[in-house]
């Protein structure tokens, strides 16, 4: 790479000579070491899927979540360094708490989504900082109905239809495009998110990893909740089966 | 001090000592106040504008300190411009009227402002928000504020019904105003009125001349004149 | 000076999107001595091996308490763990304050995690050069959390931390399966044997070098007794019975051949249980 070495990717404040922000672009690199979120948006509610790296056996399956909840109807999930998602998650909180304050009324997600971003940009200006090492998926169902928004480490957002971020977010992204998103019902959603995590695992060959899901839909009375257990093992189920057929066929 | 300051004035602050209404509709809202402004016992303005536009849809009628409910209504003009840029789309009057109060509350110490905001939105269409002296926030069909709304409220609530058209509900609120400003010492003048709707805005106005009038004495007018008939046509504003 | 660019400061990442000074702070932790904890269904246990700089000094002290339901075992700097934990005992405090009831286990590890991870973001601080291990109770019962200096915590079965833990670890991740229904006593031995791996070949535990932790109802080796079985730190003598619970890596070894034994002849005659049981699927 031509940014080692040349002094010009040591700080966040520094341009290289040609205009790039090399420390964002580190940090992108962060993301990408880390388990592929997901999230998915259909006409009545909105899935979020996450490969949660398990790193010890000794870990407590279920106890380590990485999809949080910022207000009642609003769901996030990161990869990237897990800390900073923290970090991250409680300034959306303490965002969706002002605007209730402000408004007296519940958040859209684009207001949210809209200040995180500057949040994350201004993390981007310093020498004194370093950028979020995290892409951020947010999920809500709100009164402009579903939403999916991604914040980069740039602060930079984009809504979304299926989003996928992390280290197997390439083959997610195709997986996603191969959908018809707006013909979805909310539980054949969940099944393809948990496909799409478990296809996207055996791809890159890591060690264990534990499945994590949430959803927000008319089912949950649009609030963020954990998909259910009978559920999530249902698409678990279905998708190990993928693997079987393929091996048949091969 | 030995009287009560009922609303914290300093000596020579100018008051709204006034009569506003909101009243909601199945189309829209009327609301409607009176034109008096007050310097002790002087009328420092007798045509004032006490019905504010803080958005396209969405007006506040001002009681209180014309100052503070000029500065108040300044900055939710400017907070709902921020809002609509930002959200991509008309705020509610509940926003609108969110922020009224989160003011009017955090500064109730400093303010003498009792606030009624109304008008139409996509969400829920008319209605009316009422925010009395200490920054509490309540929706209600119709509301009145001032100091002659307490020489009214008998009338309103045994007049009011649900169902009402456009010109019922006008008629209603003219008929309001003219009482409490004929009883009330610190209102008077004009009654000034608009009706919100979907559609648009539309600015009434009834001079001092041509208020409705109710019994006021066998002296003053003879026998009494059935109501309907002295009422007037609202007639609505050339030029302001 | 440096070992490479992209290590002088924490607000640097490295072109691979790594935190060299957080990796670092984690270097700081396994400088310490270790510390086990490890969790059954009624107790959770820490056990600590605690270093002295020579014959006339005291023994460094490797446990606080937090409060009532919560304590921690560290490893690392010593100072930066007491402020941590100082930090610990007011969030504990203040729940009890505010909200009338003990502040919930992992509510207190977040916000010193929290608390970490602004130091591997921003200019002028070091990132925290501590680990801790944390058990506490609360309504769901006992729990063991691990907090590191990158900001990370994480829940646990049981889990070793500092100089030669990871000794320790793979013994931990051999017998882990029984710690849920362990005998308490048992549960202190599979610590004590487990934190008997992280010592160097000529060290053995003894009363002095040795703290255990404890969360749960009072075991038949302990004197006193702590009301709704709060933490409390054994030290000295009163460690001495459980030291004596413990078995030789000898008399082990031998345990476990005839165990492998006796399972092989189950085996030959078709009684034996599915071995699919000992496989953990954390995905499942």
């Amino acid at each position: 790479m031509t940014s080692i070495g040349t002094g010009y990717d040591l700080s966040a404040s520094t341009y290289s000579p040609d205009g790039r922000i090399f420390q964002v672009e580190y940090a992108n690199k962060a993301v990408e070491n880390s388990g592929t979120a997901i999230g998915l948006k259909v006409k009545d509610g909105i899935v979020l899927a996450v490969e949660k790296l398990v790193h010890s056996k000794l870990l407590v399956p279920g106890a380590n979540r990485r999809i949080q909840t910022i207000d009642r109807h609003i769901g996030l999930a990161t990869a990237g360094l897990l800390a900073d998602g923290r970090h991250l998650s409680n300034r959306a909180r303490d965002e969706a708490a002002n605007y209730r304050e402000t408004y007296n009324a519940p958040p859209p997600l684009k207001a949210v989504a809209d200040r995180l971003g500057l949040y994350v940009q201004a993390y981007t200006l310093y020498s004194s900082v370093r950028p979020f090492g995290i892409s951020t998926i947010l999920g809500t169902v709100d009164e402009d109905g579903p939403g999916l928004f991604v914040v980069e480490p740039s602060g930079i957002f984009y809504g979304y239809n299926g989003a996928a971020v992390g280290k197997g977010k390439q083959l997610a992204k195709t997986e996603l495009e191969k959908l018809d998103l707006s013909q979805l019902s909310l539980r054949e959603a969940v099944i393809e998110a948990a496909r799409i995590i478990y296809l996207v695992h055996e791809d890159t060959r890591e060690k264990e990893f534990e499945l994590e899901m949430s959803w927000i839909g008319p089912e949950t009375n649009n609030t963020h909740l954990p998909v259910p257990q009978d559920l999530l093992e249902e698409a678990e189920t279905k998708a190990k089966e993928q693997f079987e057929f393929e091996d048949d066929a091969a | 001090m030995d009287h009560i300051d009922f609303n914290r004035l300093k000596t020579g602050e100018v008051n709204l000592g006034t009569s506003i209404m909101a009243v909601q509709f199945d189309g829209g809202v009327v609301i409607g106040a009176d034109s008096r402004t007050t310097t002790g016992s002087y009328i420092a303005n007798r045509v004032t504008d006490k019905l504010t536009h803080v958005h396209d849809r969405i007006y506040c009628c001002r009681s209180g300190s014309a100052a503070d409910t000029q500065a108040v209504a300044d900055i939710v003009h400017y907070s709902l411009q921020m809002y609509s840029q930002a959200a991509g789309k008309p705020p509610s009057v509940h926003t609108a009227a969110a922020i009224f109060q989160k003011l009017c509350y955090e500064n109730k110490d400093a303010l003498s402002a009792g606030i009624i905001v109304a008008g139409w939105d996509d969400s829920v269409g008319p209605s009316v928000y009422n925010i009395p002296l200490g920054g509490g926030l309540f929706r209600q069909p119709w509301a009145i504020g001032g100091s002659g709304s307490t020489y009214v409220y008998g009338y309103c609530d045994a007049t009011y019904k649900e169902g009402w058209g456009r010109d019922e509900t006008v008629n209603f609120v003219k008929n309001t105003l003219s009482l409490a400003m004929s009883r009330d010492g610190s209102s008077g003048g004009v009654i000034r009125m608009c009706v919100i709707t979907k559609d648009n805005v539309e600015r009434l106005f009834v001079p001092g001349n041509e208020l409705p009038k109710f019994w006021e004495g066998h002296e003053v007018l003879g026998a009494a004149p059935k109501l309907g008939k002295v009422v007037p046509d609202v007639v609505p504003m050339a030029v302001e | 000076m440096f070992r490479n660019t992209y290590d002088s400061d924490n607000t640097v990442f490295s072109p691979q999107g790594r935190l060299h000074q957080v990796e670092y702070a984690l270097e700081a932790v396994k400088q310490g001595s270790a510390a086990i904890g490890l969790r059954s269904k009624t107790h959770a246990v820490l056990l600590a091996l605690k270093r002295s700089t020579g014959e006339l000094a005291s023994y460094q002290q490797k446990m606080f308490r937090i409060d009532d339901h919560v304590g921690i075992a560290i490893a690392g700097l010593t100072s930066d763990a007491r402020v941590l934990s100082n930090f610990m005992r007011q969030q504990a405090m203040s729940s009890k304050m505010v909200f009338n009831r003990p502040i919930p286990v992992n509510r207190l590890v977040s916000s010193i995690a929290d608390k970490a991870q602004v130091n591997t973001q921003e200019y002028g601080r070091r990132p925290y050069g501590v680990g801790f291990l944390v058990i506490g109770q609360d309504n769901s019962g006992p729990h063991l959390y691990e907090f590191s200096p990158s900001g990370n915590s994480y829940e646990y079965y049981a889990m070793s931390i500092g100089a030669r833990s990871q000794s320790a670890k793979t013994y931990l991740e051999k017998h882990y399966e029984k710690f849920a229904d362990c005998s308490f006593e048992d549960l202190v031995r599979h610590g004590l044997h487990a934190l008997r791996e992280t010592l160097q070949q000529d060290k053995e535990l003894n009363v002095n070098n040795t703290s255990i932790g404890i969360i749960g109802p009072k075991s038949e080796h302990e004197k006193s007794e702590t009301p709704g079985g709060a933490f409390r730190i054994l030290e000295n003598e009163a460690v001495e019975p459980f030291l004596q619970t413990m078995r030789s890596k000898e008399e082990l070894k031998e345990e476990e051949r005839q165990a492998l034994d006796a399972s092989k002849a189950e085996e030959a005659t078709g009684t034996a249980a599915p071995a699919a049981d000992d496989d953990v699927q954390m995905s499942g």
